[in-house]
């Protein structure tokens, strides 16, 4: 972005940058000295010691990959849309979505609640994924969308020229143009839906179903509170997150600056 | 241009217009209507009750009773105006430090990825599990008054979450730290969009860096930065989970919210009509908001 | 065009939906018991609460098997932050908990709100221990746990509180005995601080235990004010109200509670402070006993952040005669949970089994006893101290027997007779009155008209 030609401008670069990471580096290495306090590893040892790690991560990551795909899939097919296609009424039904996300979730718990028993999903992880996603998908057909304007129509006119129908521009010349706001899309679902608390706390009983935010609540009672294993337990939660941020930034960044308009 | 069809045929050559949205977007109302818009109907039903919430119990119509206690509520109002000013100050600050950082990181800079990751991480951990770290850390014992001692502030340390004039910037610090790598990410997300050619053709006309940053990245991010903010409206209207579990809406009021103010009055106090009513002119404010976000934005870019 | 025709459909359905559910709410009451209740000896069923915790759970779950090994147990533990949000929703269908815990009043869990969704207990209480059960079981648990007649849930055990806890080993190294008055606790807590030792820590942010404290400071003023007024049978204009507050806010300008307070929570701050030996006293009840145990203290001092941490003597002395009134001694406590049995539960022999054993049987009994978290509700039940591994136990042992009986002596409600809109109230009052925002006549007014409102 920033030619950095002289030495005093590219330290000066990485000073500020550092300067800006700062804060946010200090409160983490609070959370890690803390979950290391009292009995250091043992702490950790502690967690998994609970039995349940593997399952909750594994249900955890159930619910995060079907989110994303569902949220991937429906916001891209809108957001595309919204932004190319012709609708009547678009802008009120842009609205109404992006409405939604205006509820608290703890007004919604009592509706959904009723819903899941009502088609029998209670107990199941659906409950769980099909809310989630449900949130999700105003937001990111708002940063979509965003995207999805900013191609250039001559783009697909080429293509609908060439004789492709709607379906086959979207998906050969538009989606690959996506990448990057595709990626912000995953990562951003994958917080929300690994992050859940709530919703998975009504809906999942069964111990096999649950998922790793009720992790903690092992540490946390009406009269103890074991901030040692809390702590702990976020950062072991927290690490498969990290990592697949880091996988995908890696695959979505790639330039796609070249060869757009060819 | 074409006639406004809306059904398209597959016949080439013959349109240059594509064809109609309505199957396109069709999924995402489904999902958005079935889950959400049935309680969206069902809280604006309830917001006319003096319920408490629990379904099996009796409920009581009163209209709109709970409309004008409401309105007469200080409460409410104090925690309107946190809401305002809150959205304010942290987009602000989010949206300058979230733009930087993507600007500088798409620059050469040693340890990029580094720097992604630690900006990145608040987002991931759950404000539960941070809440007392961060109590500790503000306490008037704590690791940032030893800070400001240690630089010759001391002057300036006090008992930072027991005062309502300093709880609520501890609030926001909070929040900042928490959400501005998602800020980061978009950002960066949109600066990868931007066509190097347009910013080699400005480097060749002799444009600075900063010039470059204000009069062509920034307005390239504008799509980005609108959703931000619209967003950012959203989340501050909602916000709950900081300022409950650092401060739990205290001292005193001092960082109430609405969203904590809806879970008091529906959790603690068990009046779920009232809460409803709360929650319909939260819904009413985000929509108002998010209205004039887009209008306003829109216009500058036409 | 059909894109208009759709729209309108769509609106249709999303009505339908909603007049369904409306419908629900508005005939809402009187689930009808289903017709097979399940057999009172055999089954599966599952119990949701905030407490006890895993361990504790465990053990009482172990100890039910051995009477009754062919009913499983799966006890799941819903945080106390979130319990009313999921326990709401749960317990209006079949899929919900068979067994669920219950509080006095209108607190998290409590049976003013829920008492729709449990059975009687009536009935089965009678025929477990005849018909004058309720003069065998403590006071304070029948009563916080009965709504308008019905039993709505079975006190598991009580928890009082007044007491106020202290680390004897800081006290004996600075040569310090536990102060009496209020005289005497600014002394220590002065001595303490020029030693560089935190005194007394309170999570005042969390106004619970504001709300025990004054209530400690009150039963010191005037035993029983406290209450009277929470019920409206007196006012808190009144002078001892007034006095009251004066104390509350003198124990934060004279430095007792410590700087900050107000910012903080009592769990798990206040606690980890305390148990980290940074602090030499604090507020807690009879729940706290648990800690002078001493794989329990190790285990919390570890969670407190302490590597190889070396117990201490935890010793629980009376409130302070703060007032110089000579009342000291009044403990005040109500049920820490009781049982409910769901309406919709589709076991509900099986659950009603457990409820009854755990609350009202000697062997349940003497389980939630041993684990020193509560009071138990059937009187003549005592901890069995022989087998208890106290960290010091001549130094202490008396001492906790002392409070057991104090407590279990006591007649004061705790959160039984404060409504959910008082309690908001005093948590206005109390933590405004402690940061100096708000004029003590003016909280004592607001207090006033909350419970004219009632």
């Amino acid at each position: 972005m920033f030619e950095l030609r002289s030495r005093w401008s590219r330290v000066g670069a990485q000073v500020l940058a550092t300067i800006i990471v700062l804060p946010f580096l200090a409160a983490l290495i609070a959370m890690v000295q803390g979950s290391f306090a009292g009995q250091g590893w043992g702490n950790y040892l502690k967690v998994f010691n609970t039995g349940v790690v593997p399952t909750y991560f594994l249900n955890s990551a159930i619910v995060a990959a079907s989110t994303i795909a569902i949220v991937y899939v429906i916001t891209m097919f809108a957001a595309f849309g919204f932004a190319k296609l012709r609708i009547r009424g678009k802008e009120v039904w842009f609205w109404l979505i992006l409405a939604a996300l205006a509820m608290p979730e703890a007004v919604l718990l009592t509706p959904l609640f009723v819903t899941a028993s009502t088609f029998d999903i209670y107990n199941e992880l659906i409950a769980v994924i099909l809310p989630i996603a449900a949130l999700q998908v105003p937001f990111t057909i708002l940063l979509a969308r965003g995207f999805f304007e900013a191609i250039p129509t001559e783009l697909m006119d080429a293509g609908r020229v060439d004789g492709a129908g709607t379906f086959r521009v979207f998906w050969y010349i538009v989606l690959p143009l996506t990448r990057p706001i595709a990626g912000a899309i995953v990562v951003l679902t994958l917080l929300n839906a690994w992050n859940a608390y709530l919703l998975p706390m009504l809906m999942l009983n069964d111990p096999d179903k649950q998922v790793v935010t009720l992790l903690p609540s092992f540490f946390m009672s009406q009269y103890t509170n074991d901030q040692t294993g809390v702590l702990a337990a976020a950062v072991i939660t927290a690490v498969p997150v990290i990592v697949a941020y880091l996988l995908l930034q890696r695959s979505f960044e790639r330039g796609l600056s070249a060869g757009a308009l060819k | 241009m074409t006639a406004n069809i809306v059904r398209t045929p597959r016949r080439p050559g013959k349109r240059i217009g594509l064809g109609a949205g309505m199957p396109w977007i069709l999924p995402a109302l489904i999902l958005v209507f079935g889950m959400i818009y049935f309680s969206i109907g069902f809280t604006g039903y309830v917001s006319t009750l003096d319920w408490n919430g629990f379904i099996l119990s009796p409920s009581e119509n009163v209209g709109g009773d709970n409309y004008v206690a409401m309105f007469q509520d200080p409460i409410f109002w104090t925690a309107l105006w946190h809401t305002a000013v809150f959205f304010v100050v942290t987009f602000t600050i989010q949206t300058a430090i979230g733009f930087s950082f993507a600007a500088l990181l798409h620059s050469k800079i040693h340890l990029a990825p580094l720097y992604k990751v630690i900006i990145f991480i608040p987002t991931v951990l759950a404000p539960a599990t941070m809440a007392p770290v961060f109590r500790s850390i503000f306490d008037a014992d704590g690791q940032f008054n030893w800070l400001l001692d240690h630089v010759g502030l001391g002057a300036l340390a006090r008992p930072w979450l027991a005062e309502g004039a300093t709880a609520m910037p501890v609030v926001m610090a909070v929040t900042v730290w928490q959400w501005t790598g998602l800020t980061f990410i978009l950002f960066y997300a949109a600066m990868s969009q931007i066509d190097p050619q347009i910013l080699e053709a400005a480097r060749v006309d002799g444009a600075s860096n900063f010039r470059m940053l204000r009069s062509i990245i920034w307005p390239l991010c504008s799509g980005t930065t609108l959703a931000l903010a619209t967003l950012g409206v959203i989340g501050a209207l909602k916000t709950f989970d900081v300022p409950y579990l650092i401060t739990k809406a205290g001292p005193n009021h001092a960082t109430e919210f609405l969203g904590t103010y809806i879970y008091q009055t529906m959790v603690q106090e068990k009046h779920f009509g009232y809460a409803a009513a709360i929650s319909v002119a939260l819904l009413v404010i985000a929509i108002g908001g998010g209205v004039l976000m887009r209008v306003r934005l829109h216009k500058k870019e036409v | 065009m059909s894109t208009q025709r759709f729209g309108w459909r769509r609106a249709g359905a999303i009505a339908i939906a909603g007049v369904a559910l409306t419908t629900l709410v508005a005939c809402s009451g009187g689930g009808s018991a289903p017709a097979d209740q399940g057999s009172a000896t055999e089954g599966n069923i599952t119990w949701w609460g905030w407490t006890p915790d895993k361990t504790n759970a465990d053990k009482l779950i172990a100890a039910f098997n051995e009477e009754y090994p062919d009913i499983t147990v799966e006890f799941v533990s819903k945080p106390i932050d979130t319990y009313d949000s999921v326990i709401g929703p749960a317990i209006t269908s079949t899929d919900g908990p068979d067994v669920f815990n219950v509080a006095p009043g209108s607190a998290n869990g409590g049976v003013d709100t829920f008492q729709a969704g449990a059975v009687d207990l009536r009935p089965a209480v009678e025929e477990a221990l005849g018909s004058d059960w309720e003069s065998k079981l403590a006071t304070s648990g029948v009563d916080g746990l009965t709504v308008d007649d019905k039993v709505v849930g079975l006190s598991a055990g009580a928890v009082y509180s007044g007491s106020v806890w202290i680390n004897q080993d800081i006290f004996d190294a600075n040569g310090l005995t536990a102060p009496t008055n209020l005289d005497e606790w600014i002394a220590v807590c002065d001595a303490l601080q020029a030693a560089g030792q935190g005194c007394f820590v309170q999570g005042a942010g969390q106004w619970a235990f504001d709300m025990d404290t004054f209530e400690a400071i009150m039963e010191n003023v005037e035993p029983g004010a406290y209450v009277k007024a929470s019920k409206g049978e007196m006012d808190y204009s009144d002078p001892a109200f007034v006095t009251g507050m004066e104390i509350w806010k003198k124990l934060f300008d004279e430095g007792i509670m410590q700087e900050g307070a107000i910012g903080l929570q009592q769990y798990p701050d206040a606690n980890n402070a305390f148990m980290s030996g940074k602090y030499a006293m604090v507020m807690m009840g009879t729940w706290y006993t648990q800690y002078a145990v001493k794989d329990i203290m190790i285990a919390s001092m570890e969670a407190a952040g302490v590597s190889n941490p070396v117990p201490f003597t935890m010793i629980p002395i009376q409130f302070p005669d703060v007032a110089d009134t000579g009342n000291v001694g009044n403990m005040f406590g109500d049920a820490d949970y009781g049982l409910a049995v769901s309406a919709k539960s589709e076991q509900q022999a099986a659950a009603t089994t457990f409820a009854l054993w755990l609350a009202t049987a000697e062997g349940g009994q003497q389980a939630v006893a041993n684990t020193l978290n509560n009071i138990p509700s059937l009187k003549g039940v005592q901890p069995q101290w022989d087998n208890i591994d106290l960290v010091n136990a001549d130094a202490q042992l008396d001492a906790l027997k002392e409070l057991t009986d104090v407590a279990g002596a006591s007649t004061q409600p705790r959160f039984a007779s404060v409504s959910a809109d008082l309690n908001s109230a005093f948590r206005d009052a109390l933590i405004g009155v402690a940061s100096g925002d708000v004029q003590i006549t003016d909280a004592l007014e607001n207090l006033q008209a909350v419970v004219d409102a009632q």
